[in-house]
């Protein structure tokens, strides 16, 4: 069943990389993945798998009109080999690239006029807006003299932390190298299970920062609906690895949910 | 003698339409085809290749944009300099070289990717000759002023006014024909003085 479902997965992935990347469309084998497809058809059960076959077949529906659009680009007067363009692009300065713009540029010729609604519009804000002393008119309040304020009242309040989040940070991630032991994850919601769906809720924020401060990478593997917390070694930013936010609703119900299933 | 009544009619109408294609009354500038009809009547491309002739005399031209491949009632017209500028007199429209030059960098890409390019791809090739600071900032103001679009998977297209402004054939064509400028010198060709880049 996995099998089938990554070769469904790949074949999407492969349709959308077409139009989102610009890859020529006859690279992709439509005859053969199509055949694939109608040998996968008998065995597939879920709806997960037929919503899948779905996604591939109109992925590849579009690689079809994707290989329309470029025979007729190809065929169009404005087709030159784009190695050719590129290299040139790379080769010429500055200036003379501009000077190629120049020679091909016509620019359009228009003024910007206030039309009679305009005017009268601006006539009624004028006729409406209060004169400065009105608009500037100093609020009323009482003089109040400053005063101290312990810090453990301002965490009382909810405006400082009992904790400095850089210790609290570091606390939740030597817990996590713990919990995750010699495995080499653990399931996010396992970890961020907490005794209330407050503290649940304050685990899962305290998580965010540590993925996003390079303490800890997420897992995720959309088919299986799972998510997997990793922690490194040491903290670290990722160079040259795509980074995207992945939003977690986490509701009452959900985490009644899970804590049966986790109890 | 009075003129007749009709070239009277065709004189009001010549006028108005230089007054629908000169002031911007959208936030796009020129005005739609179905929107000259009303004006103007069934007749209005007429009018249009008259006000066309007299605009040739100022080195203007009536310039007809489809969105799609055939005519539509949704094809915009726009009054273009029928020739085009010098590269010193684009600087004073507010244009800086460098931007020009992202420009055709960004424009020849996208069509010879034929027609759409992703964003990242030409920020790249841009990278490799401005700073990535420039380069964004730039393509948001391409954007912006409709000579780019992007879509929300991140590709960008040419925007209305490129199509509007830019002769696309002509574009690729220079940019093949075009050799560098020491090439150019060094076969005698004394190359264009040009002022240091300015700001906008």
């Amino acid at each position: 069943m996995k099998e089938r479902q990554e070769l469904l997965q790949r074949i999407v992935e492969l349709c959308d990389s077409v139009r989102k990347s610009g890859l020529d469309p006859f690279d992709v084998e439509v005859r053969e993945f199509f055949d694939r497809l109608r040998e996968l058809l008998p065995k597939l059960k879920t709806n997960e798998e037929l919503y899948l076959d779905v996604q591939a077949v109109l992925g590849l529906a579009d690689v079809i009109f994707q290989q329309g659009e470029w025979i007729k680009h190809k065929s169009s007067l404005l087709y030159l080999d784009p190695l050719l363009i590129t290299l040139k692009l790379y080769a010429l300065q500055p200036r003379d690239l501009a000077e190629v713009l120049v020679r091909a540029w016509h620019p359009i010729i228009d003024l910007e006029s206030l039309s009679l609604p305009a005017i009268r519009e601006g006539l009624d804000y004028w006729r409406n807006l209060p004169g400065l002393d009105e608009r500037f008119k100093e609020l009323e309040v009482a003089e109040v003299m400053t005063g101290e304020i312990a810090r453990r009242e301002l965490a009382k309040m909810g405006i400082l932390s009992d904790e400095d989040l850089t210790a609290l940070l570091d606390r939740t991630w030597r817990e996590l190298k713990e919990a995750v032991g010699k495995k080499e994850f653990i399931s996010y919601w396992k970890f961020i299970q907490g005794k209330s769906f407050e503290e649940t809720v304050f685990r899962a924020w305290l998580v965010s920062f540590l993925v996003s401060y390079g303490y800890a990478t997420l897992d995720i593997d959309p088919l299986e609906e799972e998510i997997n917390l990793r922690p490194l070694p040491k903290p670290q930013v990722l160079e040259n690895v795509a980074t995207f936010s992945v939003p977690i609703a986490i509701s009452r119900e959900e985490w009644l949910k899970r804590r049966k299933k986790l109890a | 003698m009075p003129e007749a009544p009709d070239v009277v009619e065709l004189r009001e109408k010549l006028a108005r339409a230089a007054q629908l294609l000169f002031f911007r009354h959208h936030m796009q500038p020129g005005a739609k085809a179905w929107e000259l009809r009303r004006a103007l009547g069934r007749d209005y491309e007429q009018i249009l290749k008259l006000l066309d002739a007299e605009l040739e005399k100022l080195g203007l031209t009536v310039k007809r944009v489809s969105e799609g491949e055939e005519p539509s009632e949704s094809d915009r017209y726009f009054i273009t300099l029928r020739g085009h500028p010098k590269l010193s007199d684009a600087r004073t429209f507010g244009w800086r070289v460098d931007d020009m030059a992202m420009l055709t960098v960004a424009l020849a890409h996208i069509l010879s990717r034929g027609g759409k390019a992703p964003l990242k791809e030409v920020e790249r090739i841009l990278q490799e000759k401005f700073p990535r600071w420039r380069v964004e900032a730039t393509i948001d103001r391409f954007i912006r002023r409709g000579y780019l679009s992007e879509d929300d998977q991140g590709l960008l297209y040419l925007g209305w006014r490129a199509m509007a402004e830019v002769d696309q054939r002509a574009l690729l064509g220079l940019l093949l024909g075009k050799e560098k400028a020491e090439e150019a010198e060094a076969e005698g060709e004394e190359p264009e003085k040009e002022p240091d880049s300015g700001t906008t």
